[in-house]
């Protein structure tokens, strides 16, 4: 530690203390407010990310239908060609349908491009977006980013109209993933009817990428299809069934197999809980919430809501004792239950520097603004204690004790 | 953080993304354009050559090999997507939930949360629709209401009729004189100013006669000037006080009523909501930070009773006092107070215990030369 001395007497009390480490004073030059910008330009990893996994999805998708279309062409050619005997009429017909597919796919092309080209777009708009964020718009953008993080929670917790309502009042549609979630809503939608097939059908659009970050979420929708089969005594389909779907799951996930295998012997209205648990309905909600993991990983987001994140953060950083007492400025969230409620199982801050606040004006007093004691030991800021020694004579009273005293009584505190 | 570097990096996506569908079109039109010669020669040959003409199409698709022609502009194009996802990996925190700790959060706590905010923020359409769709309770009726007149007060404003706010100015009078606002005085001006601005001295003039004089005790000065300005009726852009006819006052007042308003009636003046977020977001990246380095310590992270590292928030979050002590570096709580030393530098009572080894002998303080005597430190109340 740094130890500063400081001359004794009358002239410490007139020069401001040698701060060994000043804190406070680090906020207002211009240089770390640039710096925190960039850190907070640092988080939206997720805000780029998200248009992009889209736009490069529906570019693999229309390519593997260009490719599957042009090998059925071309494998068309080779079948007629091989083939014995056709008539003339016949050969006739089969190019013309050949070179109609072949239109047919350049126009769902030319779609495909529309498409890609608006979601090009839309990645871009989300660069400049970044990009505009400085000094002077500051307060502005960091309203929009209030309302994006709202809209992302909207969305995941399936508020659609919220979110729309949101986006379009605030005429942010560019700048947050409303479309991304419409294909996730089908699924979701359909998993609480108790339906798989979309959810299937997901997972096969998106076959290699679950592969490769070994999700067994197909795994787990096979098993509840078999679950319901059972369910509905439909014992020999639910064999048939396992062999085919559930048996290639065999190498890495026996165990589960094994489980759900065994409720052929129970019933659905079986007391055993191991098996009772496979048949309960909220196995589905269970589905869901894999889904939006799935989900959410896929398109490189964060698996919890970004509003959790923030205000987790935020809480814990704004947590102190002191937010719990009765006389806790209403500025402070904490000050209010559900804010403390959240709160609660969360961290108290951690500080190395002192930062005192006025109890009069609640402004910081620093080196500017330095403290003063009252003669019971009571601080205000000079700023608040001036102020009041003019309109009262030189008089000042201590707003929490009731105490009077002279200006000249009180004492210059210094804070390290 | 280079923005212009990913940028240009997209720009390489996008210009690849194109060059691989005209490549694809092209391919397509060459195919088609085989296939219609072919049906060309079909439709005139006699019957013995559409076997040849056939074979011979099948052979120079063959030859085209469509597929392997897009191979290279799709490679390149991947190449493109592949090297984007890096930089923004590299260039962004790929994932801000790694200080998170696994604990829910209680939906219907947030949900009223948020309801407050839109309400609060005057998104009124907003919020009755988050209300229904997420069937939360009218718990937040109340505040509903309280905002709802806040932004009648506000747009009427807005439209330039000041009729409700100095209504309800007047009303509350007395709180509002009890802050130290002189918001009632504010609003008479901006009206009397508005008068002048139409032209009508006269009328101004007996505006001020009712309306400004209450005032003329404590304000003599503003209301000299205001007076000063009824010479310039007509030409007010020309008066010599143009921060008291700047149109921009209509702003700062709307803030003053504001502010004034969330106080009287017991709110905070920022969105709790949109404080907590602004924190969350300076506070995030130096816990990121702590949690790259503490990779291994994830299990204690998630049990911790403080922050494991400091987090500095800018001083409009700083609603309480904390006092660190110089030199055990512990924040002072009712156990253990800051106190005053006689030379007027503050450390926290234990330290000052430790040094006098409990009372037994004066010290020096660690900041100045002075003598110290733990008797005569006292206790601060901040």
């Amino acid at each position: 530690m740094e130890m500063d001395s400081l001359p004794n007497g009358n002239s410490a009390a007139a020069s401001p203390p040698q701060n060994p480490t000043p804190a406070a004073a680090g906020g207002m030059t211009p240089f770390p407010k640039l710096t925190q910008l960039t850190e907070a330009l640092k988080l939206e990893h997720q805000f780029l990310r998200v248009p992009f996994e889209h736009y490069k999805k529906t570019i693999r998708t229309d390519h593997r239908a260009v490719e599957k279309e042009i090998t059925s062409v071309i494998s068309n050619v080779a079948d007629v060609s091989d083939s014995e005997n056709f008539s003339k009429d016949d050969a006739v017909n089969h190019l013309t349908s050949l070179v109609s597919r072949l239109q047919g796919l350049k126009r769902k092309l030319e779609e495909g491009s529309r498409t890609e080209h608006l979601q090009a777009q839309k990645c871009r708009a989300r660069l400049n977006h970044l990009e505009s964020a400085d000094a002077e718009n500051l307060a502005e953008w960091n309203n929009t980013r209030v309302k994006r993080i709202l809209v992302d929670y909207m969305l995941r917790m399936s508020y659609y109209e919220t979110a729309e309502k949101l986006a379009e009042s605030s005429n942010i549609q560019d700048l947050v993933d409303i479309e991304v979630f419409q294909e996730a809503k089908k699924v979701i939608d359909a998993l609480q009817n108790k339906e798989v097939a979309p959810a299937l059908a997901w997972c096969s659009d998106n076959k290699s990428r679950l592969k490769k970050s070994k999700s067994k979420f197909e795994f787990q929708l096979r098993l509840q299809e078999f679950i319901e089969l059972v369910r509905g005594e439909n014992n020999l389909r639910a064999i048939t069934y396992a062999r085919k779907y559930l048996a290639p799951w065999g190498a890495t996930h026996m165990k589960e197999l094994q489980r759900v295998m065994a409720t052929l012997a129970f019933k659905s209205n079986t007391e055993c809980t191991t098996y009772k648990a496979l048949f309960e309905p909220k196995q589905w909600d269970f589905l869901v919430d894999q889904f939006k993991q799935e989900f959410c990983k896929l398109y490189g987001m964060t698996l919890e809501p970004l509003l959790n994140i923030y205000l987790q953060a935020g809480l814990s950083a704004l947590n102190t004792p002191y937010c719990y007492e009765d006389d806790c400025t209403k500025e402070d969230p904490l000050s209010q239950e559900s804010f403390r409620k959240l709160a609660s199982p969360l961290p108290y801050s951690k500080q190395h520097h002192s930062k005192l606040v006025c109890y009069i004006t609640k402004e910081l007093m620093d080196t500017e603004n330095p403290p003063q004691v009252l003669p019971n030991g009571y601080v205000y800021s000079t700023k608040a204690l001036e102020e009041m020694a003019k309109k009262n004579n030189g008089k000042i009273t201590c707003p929490r004790t009731g105490l009077v005293c002279n200006y000249s009584d009180l004492v210059k505190a210094y804070i390290s | 953080m280079e923005l212009n570097d990913i940028k240009d990096a997209f720009d390489r996506v996008a210009k690849k993304q194109k060059l691989s569908c005209s490549k694809t079109q092209e391919v397509i039109d060459l195919i088609v354009q085989e296939i219609e010669k072919a049906l060309e020669t079909v439709k005139s040959a006699s019957h013995l050559d559409d076997k040849y003409v056939l074979t011979e199409l099948k052979r120079r698709l063959q030859d085209i090999a469509p597929l392997g022609q897009l191979e290279g502009t799709q490679k390149e194009l991947n190449i493109a997507l592949s090297k984007y996802t890096k930089i923004l990996e590299k260039s962004f925190n790929p994932d801000i939930s790694k200080a998170y700790r696994n604990i829910e959060f209680d939906t219907h706590t947030v949900n009223q949360i948020i309801a407050s905010h839109f309400y609060r923020q005057g998104l009124f359409e907003v919020g009755d629709c988050f209300i229904s769709e997420t069937k939360e309770s009218e718990c937040s009726a109340a505040i509903l209401s309280i905002f709802e007149d806040m932004y009648q007060i506000l747009e009427a404003m807005k439209s330039g009729n000041l009729e409700p706010a100095l209504k309800w100015a007047a009303a509350n009078s007395d709180k509002l004189t009890q802050n130290g606002s002189d918001l009632q005085l504010k609003l008479h001006s901006l009206q009397f100013v508005e008068i002048l601005r139409k032209g009508s001295r006269e009328e101004a003039l007996k505006y001020a006669r009712a309306n400004l004089a209450p005032f003329a005790s404590n304000h003599v000065n503003e209301i000299q000037k205001l007076m000063a300005c009824l010479i310039w009726a007509r030409k007010l852009e020309s008066c010599p006080y143009p921060q008291l006819v700047s149109q921009t006052n209509w702003v700062t007042v709307a803030e003053e009523l504001t502010r004034q308003f969330c106080n009287l009636v017991g709110q905070s003046y920022e969105s709790p909501l949109s404080v907590t977020i602004a924190a969350g977001v300076q506070a995030l990246p130096p816990l990121l930070k702590f949690m790259t380095v503490m990779a291994g310590k994830k299990q204690e992270w998630q049990s911790m009773k403080q922050l494991p590292v400091p987090v500095e928030l800018d001083k409009e979050f700083q609603f309480h006092s904390i006092f660190v002590c110089p030199v055990s570096k512990e924040q002072t709580s009712d156990d253990n107070p800051p106190m005053i030393m006689s030379c007027g530098h503050v450390l926290c009572r234990q330290s000052i215990n430790k040094m006098s080894k409990n009372h037994s002998r004066t010290f020096k303080c660690p900041y100045c030369p002075s003598d110290i005597d733990a008797a005569q430190c006292r206790q601060l109340y901040f």
